[in-house]
């Protein structure tokens, strides 16, 4: 009697042990699962990602083209930093460069002279460029002195790269009608029809730019 | 316990484990292959670890905070050259029930802009470490600490952005 209760617990325990190993087994094979699947997927969204933020392009650098391209430029009013509204549409007949920046933006810092310099140049053909401030910046309305700063920094900028052509404010809002403006700077190139003739998403260089300028100074005429 | 009725429990108590432990197949989702857009977006600079911490409450103790930015990407560093740049600053929550006391940033490395080789910005590439002292009251925490900074790409910028950093930090 005792001998056959005492073979049953050790079966019972034999049970239990092997149970236990089982579900061991089991809950080890989940938690890789888990983990191998979760790096996987992390590794997926790391490379997609990647892909996603090579922010520079333009229409002609293999990068897609602005989707503006051989479209009306969209039409826009905004304040210049007086805060005089300035239309798009009052600039009809002229060729354009609708130049969006920001003051965080050092590629914009290193264009802005090259700018400067083509509108002089080409002015006299009826060149005119718009510069549009475009922060697109996450602080909150609470943060008063952050954007308090960012205004200031705005005129200062304009001073100090002796900007000569109207400023505007508020680029964020243009973003939706003018492709997303995910990087500064972008440019857009319109010729006197009002049609976007070219685009381009971070800086290239001067030539380039004056290389767009004289196609937009000539188109249309 | 019988034995015959110690094995089926096992096996519907491991078959419940495993889909427990198994969510891929079954609970929460991954993301697939193609990301959303906005996802995708917010991926410049990435939190990597401490995902939790313990500290001794009331006493101000160091962590080391890694972050990771996607490659052919650089971001200011803390003390950018030019005073419009926007410089890298981690914060944590006033009421978060922990308290920075200091951090510190790593130095910038020189870098510089293909378009301009005169000029030398302040930037972090890949991996950098930013050396935070906290003080945390007693308790569990789950606090949001934010890592505000801006990215750019050999010809472009984006605009800065603030990420969120979430530490489970236990104060004992």
């Amino acid at each position: 009697m005792r001998g056959a209760r005492s073979i049953r617990l050790k079966r019972n325990s034999f049970v239990l042990f092997v149970t236990l190993f089982v579900l061991a087994v089991f809950a080890w094979a989940g938690w890789a699962n888990y983990e191998y699947r979760k790096q996987a997927a992390e590794k997926v969204l790391a490379a997609a990602s990647h892909a996603q933020l090579i922010a520079a392009g333009s229409s002609d650098d293999g990068m897609p083209p602005s989707p503006l391209l051989g479209k009306p430029a969209p039409e826009f009013a905004l304040q210049d930093l007086t805060g005089k509204k300035v239309s798009l549409s009052s600039y009809k007949g002229k060729a354009l460069l609708i130049n969006f920046w920001a003051t965080w933006c050092g590629p914009c810092k290193l264009e802005t002279p090259w700018i400067v310099q083509l509108r002089d140049q080409y002015a006299a053909q009826g060149f005119e460029v718009i510069g549009i401030d475009s922060e697109g910046d996450d602080l909150p309305d609470s943060d008063k002195p952050g954007l308090a700063k960012q205004k200031t920094a705005v005129a200062d900028f304009v001073q100090q790269e002796h900007m000569q052509y109207p400023v505007l404010l508020g680029g964020d809002n243009l973003a939706q009608p003018y492709g997303g403006l995910e990087a500064m700077p972008t440019s857009f190139y319109v010729d006197r029809k009002g049609t976007v003739v070219a685009a381009q998403m971070g800086i290239s260089s001067k030539d380039d730019m004056e290389a767009k300028i004289r196609k937009i100074v000539g188109a249309g005429q | 316990m019988k034995t015959r009725h110690i094995i089926p429990a096992a096996l519907f108590a491991s078959a419940l484990l495993s889909t427990l432990l198994c969510p891929g197949a079954h609970g929460q989702s991954f993301p697939s292959g193609k990301p959303s857009q906005s996802t995708a977006k917010l991926e410049a600079v990435q939190y990597l670890y401490p995902e939790q911490v313990t500290l001794p409450a009331g006493k101000t103790s160091p962590v080391a905070l890694h972050f990771r930015i996607e490659p052919g990407f650089h971001i200011n560093s803390h003390a950018p050259k030019d005073d419009f740049f926007i410089p890298t600053v981690f914060s944590i929550p006033a009421d978060a029930g922990v308290k920075l006391e200091t951090a510190s940033y790593p130095p910038g490395a020189d870098f510089v802009l293909p378009a301009d080789p005169d000029t030398k910005l302040s930037v972090y590439t890949g991996n950098f470490t930013i050396q935070a002292r906290l003080t945390a009251e007693p308790g569990d925490h789950l606090v949001n600490a934010k890592l505000r900074y801006q990215a750019c790409d050999r010809t472009a910028c984006m605009p800065p952005k603030t990420i969120t950093v979430p530490i489970d930090i236990v104060g004992k």
